[in-house]
């Protein structure tokens, strides 16, 4: 290495080869690259299919873009019916299909190499016959192909004729297999479907001590048959209806006939099936889209993973809807006292779910006020705590910088972060950084002199009751609505609290969930058939919940345990 | 609103609720300060007179079902008087709802918030009011019907944990300043009921007509027995030198309340409580009056008047120059609104209606007859 | 735009409820408090007051809880009255005074004889200051009584506080006057304040107190036989007239007071031995219906009779003594029922004769034989009440005794 190299490589000037590499997905945002496709917005307009083979594949290859599309199968074949050959095409989906099944029950039937299928008779079959002034009249039964081949050729145990695109191309997307015959201006949707799936399992989010451990799974099917073992009875009606222009997600909308109510089955189809939304994805997104407006963002339906309570829910006359792909089925409607119960309440003795009602009613109102109670009192009516209590939180907020309200919120959204923060870690540690966390955090904290331990217990208790809320979503509103009544415990002290409640109890008596009131039932005051917080004893459940208006009032006996009287 | 219907057990707890929230601040004191000693032979004296007119009013009204006293004012003397019997029941609603509320925040202020300026208690009021009153009535019947069994509970509560505090010979002497003091004078003590201006109200809100009587009756019969339980507790406990001179008797009551030496001074938490009845009752009192403008105006709905309801009603609260003026008020002018305004006013409308219904059905019939 | 402007509205308001608020919640948080745990009034020269404070430092109560006593700081300062007095002292300590906490008020014997209904006023108007807090009149001076106020077996003065009014209801030689009663009765006009008598012991084992008869129950506060650390004690009762210190009760008085108030469980007293001259038999007494009060205007005066009935057992025995037996029963029944109604009888003269104060409320009871107010306060019972005659009935039924053997 010269100098001279150097000293070039240093101050000569070259050029900056590597370019940065730069893609933008838009220029300039107020333009749009493309004018909105038509993808979604076929509208009701249905195609006819054709009755010439190479025309139907023709617009199937373009719809399906087969010349892109990797999994798409075409099977051309030669069908052979009653002695007759017809050129036959099979569309279907790798991976969606059972192949098994449609190599034994749909090709070896249909193919000339089934030797039942060998007729050497003519095709049409002779009625009758008259003959009359040396004319022979002859009744004569035509042979019709397509029953033919539905009722004598294939041996599969679903199979439906349907004549337009559209639901052949829906079957295929489904998992079923379309079989198009030359001549034949209509398709055969097989059911063929043979797609991996989980299998059921316990239910990871609501676990109880004494029911069944069965859960839902992705497949709709599969958790209509959950639904149908339980129910056992033949006017369970499950409705089909598809939701989202793109993906037409199948949904399935259940409940029993002659007892729920009817209004309540056509609002939920009326509202399911005004929806104009491009996929549906998950029942969550559903909940959302057919949800009454609320204030408070309260869970208006329920969801659950467990099919015993929607069975359950299902013999009140409630109306059940499951989305193909979520394992959680929404129940219509929901009232207060159902996010506050859970589904082992009715399993054991009165006394002890009464019992857990009332503890999860006391978590309910600790989660929601107990932080805004202790700003409110701290701030403003500390003559409430005893002396020595008062000594104590003022000895250990000696050494602590930092008012109250600052001390409480900094505790809380770490809490809130520790709780975000357990669910994404994995899972061999998860447990354990969401209990070392907190404690080691908390205790931490008050050694630095940070944070008061009182408050650190306050924070505790708080959270520890805002897991006893049986509900997911409800419990996830009071944890948000406790912010709220922080804030107005700092403003005003009790004065704010209270307006604060009253605000939050109208709207919440304001709020309806399909028709129904929310808060139907809690009042002791008001006696509605069959709606009270606490369960009565078993005798006691004649009636089914009044607000439901189902067209059975009674569901058991006035008395059901017929064997104590004799 | 037009299709809020309540059921029985609301509209009895709306009716009870303004009998409560009255006794919450000043109604026992000024009932004791004038008949002193004889109070409670008086209010059941009272009480039965007032059972007595609520059943006077419901044979009246049940004449004409479904229709509430502007209704009926329409009928006997047309637009006129219905715009002004509206006027004058607005202005009451609205004036007795205001000084009340002044004296609730003044008792706030000095026991709770010394340094902060009385206009901004009466906002904290307002804003929570202004956004309550764009729900329908029937909600906050509901919410009502939830906060009435605590309010009782809690005076029940304050009545047994005092009972080591009472003596019960302050009832002596049995007939206070004298027989004549006692039922002749005392008769303004009628003044207590004036949820009876409610009555004249509730028929078109109500879901089953049918129970109207039972209503009525019930509503008046608990809310006597509710303001027996309230004065007996300041009369056993205080003497009445005491008694005529406190803001807040039932707070003053509740201060000595003491469970072994870890519970006391829970009035607080009776605050808490009491602050909730009396921003329900005015909830309750401004829909009431909304809703009968909007039937003396035609308006098509009375949302947009919501603001404006509301700035009255900080307006006139804040109108008295100092507590003196608004006690006065609302110990002594309030019970005669009463007497005057609902008792003798809506009476006589009633029955001046009532005669005049006969008297088109009498000449009806004699029409029929000479036909 | 509407939403915006809206929302900006929501923020003004806000802000405008969080800087009104913000005043008295820097008035009222605890952080800005130090915390006062008892009062104390004196004469001073000039005829101001001497106001006494005592706080205590919380921050002795650490996490650990630790077993040394906390210490008591007490502030005396001169002024004409307690809100000025208080608003010095708020200036001197910097975190501002709250008497929510406050458990005793103490007033000096001199200070109480002058008349004390000012500053009854003034505090019982306080909306900080508890109607249960206990009213003391000291013997000595109200700040040497809180100095001596320390507490023997707890850790915090606050909790020796709340507990010593309590040997009122197995003793009754002292009462709970609570500052609330004795505002209550200041006002009415059928009965007159009481208030619990405070001293402090000395340390000799001189007894310098008075005696009424042979046993030991005749104590009071800075006259006790007591020894031990120098400390305040609180045995017997101040008694008022309207609002002035006329006189006091020792703790046998103070027992017949508790008695006909009802404010005892039950009692210890000796009675004399029916079979033995100079010889004490110790009962156990509780009383088993509340002391039934008649009140009868004779001749303008009023006749009072009172009508107790206790049942005891008996608590120590003489050796050799038969205590089972049931004539032995009747007789030790009878003697304490002349024992009882002679001490009551004593003591109700005492307070009509002697000190013309109402503290019993029999003015309560004799209101029941007028029918309006007017003719009540014409009577003047207050006045009245020094010529009034008393009738006493004790029925003690002495059921069986605490003893483990019969002899």
């Amino acid at each position: 290495m010269h100098i001279k190299d150097l000293f070039s490589s240093l101050f000569t000037y070259t050029p900056d080869d590597k370019q940065t590499y730069n893609f933008n997905l838009i220029e300039d945002p107020n333009t749009k690259a493309y004018t909105d496709s038509n993808l979604g917005k076929e509208g009701n307009d249905k195609t006819k299919i054709f009755p010439s083979l190479t025309v139907n594949l023709d617009y199937l290859k373009s719809k399906y873009n087969l010349l892109i599309n990797s999994d798409i199968i075409f099977r051309e074949f030669v069908l052979n019916a009653r002695g007759k050959q017809y050129n036959a095409l099979l569309i279907f989906i790798d991976g969606m299909i059972n192949t098994e099944i449609m190599n034994e029950f749909i090709l070896e039937p249909l193919m000339m190499r089934n030797k039942n299928n060998l007729y050497e008779g003519s095709q049409n079959r002779v009625i009758s016959e008259a003959v009359a002034n040396n004319i022979t009249v002859r009744k004569v039964k035509k042979f019709n192909l397509p029953n033919f081949i539905s009722s004598c050729l294939i041996p599969q145990n679903a199979i439906k004729q349907v004549s337009t695109f559209e639901d052949s191309i829906s079957g295929i997307n489904s998992g079923n297999c379309a079989l198009f015959v030359d001549t034949l201006n209509l398709a055969f949707d097989i059911e063929v479907k043979g797609f991996q799936q989980r299998g059921i399992e316990k239910p990871s989010n609501e676990i109880v001590i004494k029911g069944p451990h069965e859960a839902f799974v992705e497949n709709i099917r599969t958790n209509t048959s959950l639904i149908r073992r339980f129910v056992n009875n033949e006017n369970l009606v499950i409705e089909n209806l598809s939701v989202g222009n793109i993906t037409k997600t199948k949904c399935g909308v259940c409940y029993i006939s002659g007892l729920a109510n009817e209004d309540l089955i056509a609002e939920v189809k009326f509202r399911m099936n005004n929806l104009d939304v491009d996929s549906l994805l998950s029942a969550g997104q559903l909940e959302q889209l057919i949800s009454d407006s609320s204030n408070l963002n309260i869970p208006q339906l329920i969801s659950s993973e467990r099919p015993d309570k929607a069975a359950s829910y299902l013999l009140d006359g409630r109306v059940i809807i499951l989305v193909n792909g979520s394992p959680y089925a929404l129940i219509t409607p929901g009232i207060l006292s159902d996010f506050l119960s859970s589904p082992d309440d009715k399993n054991q003795k009165t006394l002890f779910s009464d019992f857990t009602k009332i503890i999860r009613l006391i978590a309910a109102f600790i989660t929601l006020l107990l932080p805004g109670l202790y700003v409110a009192i701290t701030s403003f009516h500390h003559e409430i705590l005893p002396t020595e209590l008062l000594f104590s939180i003022l000895a250990s907020r000696a050494n602590v910088p930092f008012p109250i309200i600052f001390e409480l919120l900094v505790l809380e959204i770490s809490f809130e972060l520790i709780r975000e923060a357990g669910l994404r870690v994995p899972s061999p540690i998860g447990p354990t950084i969401g209990i070392v966390g907190a404690l080691v955090m908390g205790q931490a904290a008050v050694s630095a002199g940070i944070v008061s331990p009182i408050l650190i217990i306050i924070v505790a208790i708080t959270a520890t009751a805002s897991f006893a809320i049986p509900d997911y979503a409800f419990g996830f509103h009071l944890r948000v609505y406790r912010f709220v009544f922080i804030f107005l415990g700092y403003l005003c002290g009790f004065l704010g609290i209270a307006l604060g409640f009253f605000v939050y109890m109208i709207a919440m008596c304001d709020s309806k969930s399909f028709g129904v009131p929310y808060t139907i039932g809690i009042s002791p005051l008001e006696h509605v058939k069959g709606t009270s917080y606490y369960l009565p004893p078993i005798w006691k459940r004649e009636y089914r919940p009044g607000f439901l208006n189902s067209r059975k009032e009674t569901k058991q006996g006035h008395i059901s345990m017929k064997w104590k009287n004799r | 609103m037009e299709n809020s219907k309540i059921s029985a057990a609301e509209a009895i707890s709306i009716v009870f609720g303004i009998f409560v929230t009255y006794t919450l601040v000043a109604l026992p004191k000024s009932m004791l300060e004038s008949t002193k000693t004889a109070t409670l032979i008086n209010i059941i004296y009272v009480g039965i007179i007032a059972l007595f007119i609520t059943f006077l009013i419901y044979k009246l009204l049940i004449k004409f079902p479904g229709d509430d006293i502007v209704d009926i004012a329409e009928y006997l003397g047309g637009k006129p008087l219905k715009v002004f019997i509206g006027i004058i029941f607005i202005f009451y609603f609205l004036f007795s709802s205001s000084i009340l509320l002044r004296n609730f925040c003044e008792c706030l202020k000095i026991v709770y918030y010394p340094m902060t300026s009385l206009i901004f208690i009466i906002l904290a009021f307002l804003i929570a009011i202004c956004v309550t009153l764009h729900h329908r009535f029937s909600s906050i019947a509901k919410v009502n019907l939830l906060i009435i069994p605590l309010v009782v509970i809690s005076i029940i509560f304050l009545f047994i944990a005092n009972i080591e505090n009472f003596s019960f010979d302050n009832i002596f002497p049995i007939f206070g300043d004298g027989l004549f003091n006692t039922f002749i004078t005392g008769l303004g003590n009628l003044g207590a009921f004036g949820g009876i201006t409610l009555l004249y109200f509730l028929p078109p809100y109500l879901k089953e007509p049918q129970k109207m009587k039972k209503v009525y009756l019930t509503s008046v019969i608990l809310g006597t027995i509710y303001i027996i339980l309230c004065v007996s507790i300041i009369l056993f406990m205080f003497v009445s030198l005491m008694y005529t001179n406190q803001i807040m008797p039932l707070y003053s009551a509740a201060r000595h309340i003491e469970f072994g030496n870890f519970f006391q001074r829970l009035e607080s938490i009776f605050l808490l409580i009491w602050i909730l009845q009396m921003v329900c009752y005015l909830c309750i009192i401004s829909k009431i009056s909304m809703s009968t403008f909007k039937k003396i105006t035609n308006i098509r709905d009375e949302k947009p008047m919501i603001f404006v309801f509301a700035l009255l009603i900080f307006a006139i609260s804040l109108l008295p120059k100092n507590y003196a003026i608004s006690k006065f008020i609302e110990d002594y002018i309030y019970h005669y609104m009463v007497i005057i305004v609902s008792i003798f006013l809506g009476v006589f409308l009633l029955i001046l209606a009532y005669l005049k219904k006969r008297k088109k059905k009498e000449l009806n019939t004699n029409h029929e007859q000479s036909i | 735009m509407n939403n915006l402007f809206k929302k900006i509205f929501i923020a003004l308001l806000i802000v405008m409820l969080l800087l009104a608020f913000s005043k008295s919640y820097s008035t009222l948080n605890i952080d800005n408090l130090s915390v006062v745990v008892a009062m104390g009034i004196d004469v001073s020269d000039k005829n101001n007051l001497a106001i006494s404070f005592q706080f205590t430092n919380p921050s002795s109560v650490s996490e650990s809880g630790t077993s040394e006593q906390s210490p008591s700081i007490i502030y005396t300062v001169d002024a004409s009255s307690i809100s000025s007095g208080i608003n010095l002292i708020n200036t001197y300590i910097g975190k501002s005074i709250n008497l929510s906490h406050c458990k005793v008020i103490t007033f000096s014997e001199e200070f109480a004889i002058q008349g004390i209904s000012d500053e009854i006023y003034t505090l019982i108007n306080d909306t900080q200051i508890r109607p249960s807090t206990n009213i003391v009149i000291s013997k000595t001076s109200a700040r040497y009584y809180l100095e001596q106020s320390k507490p023997l077996f707890e850790n915090l003065i606050t909790k020796y506080y709340e507990v010593f009014s309590a040997s009122s209801s197995y003793t009754g030689f002292t009462s709970n006057a609570t500052i609330g009663d004795f505002f209550d009765s200041l006002i009415c006009h059928s009965c007159e304040p009481y208030a619990i008598l405070g001293g402090v012991t000395n340390n000799s084992t001189e007894y310098t107190g008075t005696t009424n008869s042979e046993n030991d129950s005749s104590t009071k506060s800075n006259a006790s036989s007591l020894s031990g650390q120098s400390t305040a004690e609180n045995t017997g009762l101040a008694v008022f007239k309207d609002d002035a210190l006329i006189g006091e009760l020792n703790s046998i008085e103070t027992l017949c007071f508790s008695i006909i108030r009802n404010n005892v469980d039950g009692f210890l007293v000796s009675v004399p031995n029916p079979n033995k001259a100079n010889s004490y038999i110790d009962l156990h007494v509780t009383p088993l219906i509340s002391p039934k009060v008649k009140v009868n205007i004779i001749n303008g005066t009023p006749y009072i009779q009172l009508d107790c009935t206790f049942t005891g057992r008996i608590y120590s025995i003489e050796s050799g003594a038969d205590y089972l037996d049931a004539n032995m029963l009747t007789q030790i029944s009878n003697s304490c029922n002349s024992y009882l109604e002679s001490i009551l009888t004593k003591y109700l003269y005492k307070t009509s004769k002697a000190l013309n104060s109402d503290i019993n409320g029999f003015g309560k009871s004799a209101r029941k034989n007028f029918l309006t107010l007017e003719q009540f306060y014409d009577y003047n019972w207050r006045e009245k009440y020094k010529d009034s005659f008393f009738k006493v009935d004790v029925d003690s039924s002495i059921r069986s005794s605490s003893l483990l053997t019969e002899s």
